[in-house]
């Protein structure tokens, strides 16, 4: 799989102000995403993710490094790349004077869509995110989730061929974040997009992304699927509720037999395993006619990492 | 019913804390007064002085009304254009997209040329249907008038926009407050011989000052110190290129800073 887009050793440093020391916001961080692939970009408040999208969209320039996106360098090929990758956060807005349809026509002209195809793809974009009815007011009279849908139609009108998504499901409904992830998807199969992907919902990023880049401190501290990732820092948890304490006693000496790590609460036994011995230990359970009342496996997910690394960077 | 003075304080002290550090509020305070106060104070000596021909004073201060007028809104519409993407929190929204600093230059000039025309054509029938007075008797001399004047404002647009870009959001009363210095400096509505000498010589270096001198020699002699616009279109010539410059070298350091900055 080929490379679209390429960082290389980005360093931004903001320099020293009169009450503010130099701080470095990207220590020379590397990183690429294939085509057609989500790649998610986490970390906790201040790792440098903000950063990173601005340096990739080009309104900041950083102390060093190279972007290279379509196989051209960003700071030379500026506006023949952005031809072709678009942006949609929630957290900037348009013209708040002008209509939906009008903000959309703007954005729509600067990438040289054709107003005949602006038309049909607003329209179907818009219908699709319900706020087609929307279409003639102004931003002023839309609230933030629908100001949200409208920037996503703003990216994805000109059909480009890399899209960043700060946040693109903060501030939106459940039911309309399902949608936008499904679109988000289904854009992808279709047109093999390329999309690099913000959010702060960890299941959302484990549903929707195909590697994760974890920034912390301006620097990456890891790349990989979000499962490995998951599994990195933990293992899955099967949680077995005994019908008698003296079922109770059995499981505790087997699992202190096996050397599994566990813990008891009541009539719960909780018990650290790998993903793989699960069938093993079932098995052996029921082969000592051991017998449980309820049984729930607990898979590691993102969350846990996020908050495992969180913590540590506070320790 | 009874009063609490610590609540009216809070109140007094609420208010007190941003003019610490708030330059619009010391611009209401202090800034417009003292200009006001200048340039109608020598305004008004000269008027005095001067009470021969009324019909003429009226006249000439209504054209030199009509000049501010296309030098203020020149500047206004480059200065308000950048600031409307930051008050729209649009400026990453549009330089995240293909537009080159160049482009947006350009859209900026043309916009600025047509609402020129249509702000002048109000003001000059204006005028010319309350006080029976017809700017276009002075003939084609009133285009290089017009022309100068605006290639001034642009000028002051640039500078301005390009000192927000390079402190911040936090400077944007600059946009509104700059153009008021060259209000008594460039002798709007009275001679420039009105002003003291050592001032005269920071006039003499502004292109305004030719445009309003020559304006007024031509409305009250009938003659037209030619080489005075000549003066006027090379300084505004350099001084258009310098500012457009600094406003382009401002937002590539904007950029070295992020102009994230700016939502």
């Amino acid at each position: 799989m080929s490379h679209i887009l390429t960082v290389e050793k980005l360093t931004q440093i903001y320099p020293a102000r009169r009450k503010q020391k130099e701080f470095c916001a990207l220590n020379g961080i590397s990183f690429s995403m294939n085509e057609g692939e989500i790649l998610g970009l986490l970390g906790p408040n201040g790792a440098g993710k903000s950063t990173t999208i601005s340096l990739l969209l080009g309104v900041l320039t950083p102390t060093s490094g190279v972007i290279t996106v379509f196989g051209k360098n960003f700071f030379t090929h500026r506006s023949d790349i952005l031809q072709s990758m678009t942006f949609a956060s929630t957290y900037v807005r348009m013209p708040w004077r002008l209509t939906v349809l009008e903000n959309l026509r703007v954005y729509a002209l600067l990438y040289k869509v054709p107003k005949k195809i602006f038309m049909e793809r607003a329209e179907e974009l818009l219908t699709l995110f319900g706020v087609w009815e929307q279409r003639n007011k102004t931003i002023g009279g839309l609230s933030a989730g629908q100001i949200t849908r409208l920037m996503l139609a703003k990216a994805f009108i000109p059909r480009p061929r890399i899209v960043l998504l700060d946040e693109p499901t903060a501030s939106l409904d459940p039911d309309i974040s399902h949608e936008v992830r499904r679109f988000v998807l289904d854009q992808q199969k279709k047109y093999g997009l390329s999309i690099l992907y913000t959010s702060h919902n960890m299941d959302e990023v484990t549903e929707v992304c195909n590697r994760v880049v974890f920034l912390q401190h301006g620097n990456i501290i890891a790349i990989d699927t979000p499962q490995k990732l998951a599994r990195s820092i933990s293992i899955d948890r099967v949680r077995l509720v005994v019908a008698t304490p003296t079922e109770l006693k059995h499981l505790r000496a087997y699992c202190a037999q096996k050397k599994y790590r566990f813990r008891l609460k009541g009539r719960t036994v909780t018990i650290d395993i790998h993903e793989d011995h699960i069938p093993a230990l079932l098995r052996e359970i029921h082969a000592v006619g051991m017998l449980y009342t309820q049984i729930e496996i607990d898979k590691p997910d993102l969350e846990e990492y996020f908050l495992h690394m969180a913590k540590k960077k506070k320790q | 019913m009874m009063m609490s003075w610590y609540r009216i304080y809070a109140l007094i002290l609420r208010h007190s804390y941003p003019l610490r550090r708030d330059f619009d509020l010391l611009n209401e305070m202090l800034y417009w007064p003292i200009i006001d106060t200048i340039t109608w104070g020598f305004t008004s000596v000269w008027m005095t002085q001067n009470q021969n021909d009324t019909r003429a004073v009226v006249f000439g201060i209504l054209f030199a009304l009509v000049l501010w007028n296309i030098i203020w809104r020149s500047q206004s519409e480059v200065s308000r254009n950048l600031m409307d993407e930051v008050w729209n929190a649009n400026l990453v929204n549009l330089f995240s997209t293909p537009i080159k600093i160049s482009e947006w230059v350009i859209s900026v000039l043309i916009q600025s040329v047509v609402k020129m025309c249509i702000t002048s054509g109000a003001v000059i029938g204006t005028i010319f249907l309350l006080y029976t007075l017809n700017m276009f008797t002075l003939g084609w001399w009133v285009l290089p008038f017009f022309l100068n004047a605006m290639i001034s404002g642009w000028s002051i647009g640039f500078v301005s926009a390009g000192i927000v870009m390079r402190f911040g959001p936090k400077v944007q009363s600059i946009i509104w407050s700059l153009p008021g210095i060259f209000f008594p400096l460039c002798a709007v509505y009275f001679p420039l011989a009105q002003l003291p000498e050592q001032v005269q010589r920071v006039s003499a270096l502004l292109p305004p000052t030719y445009i309003f001198e020559t304006m007024r020699s031509l409305v009250y002699t009938g003659t037209t110190p030619k080489y005075f616009m000549f003066i006027c279109a090379v300084l505004n010539i350099c001084y258009i290129f310098l500012a457009i410059w600094f406003f382009v070298r401002s937002f590539a350091y904007s950029k070295k800073r992020n102009l994230a900055r700016f939502n």
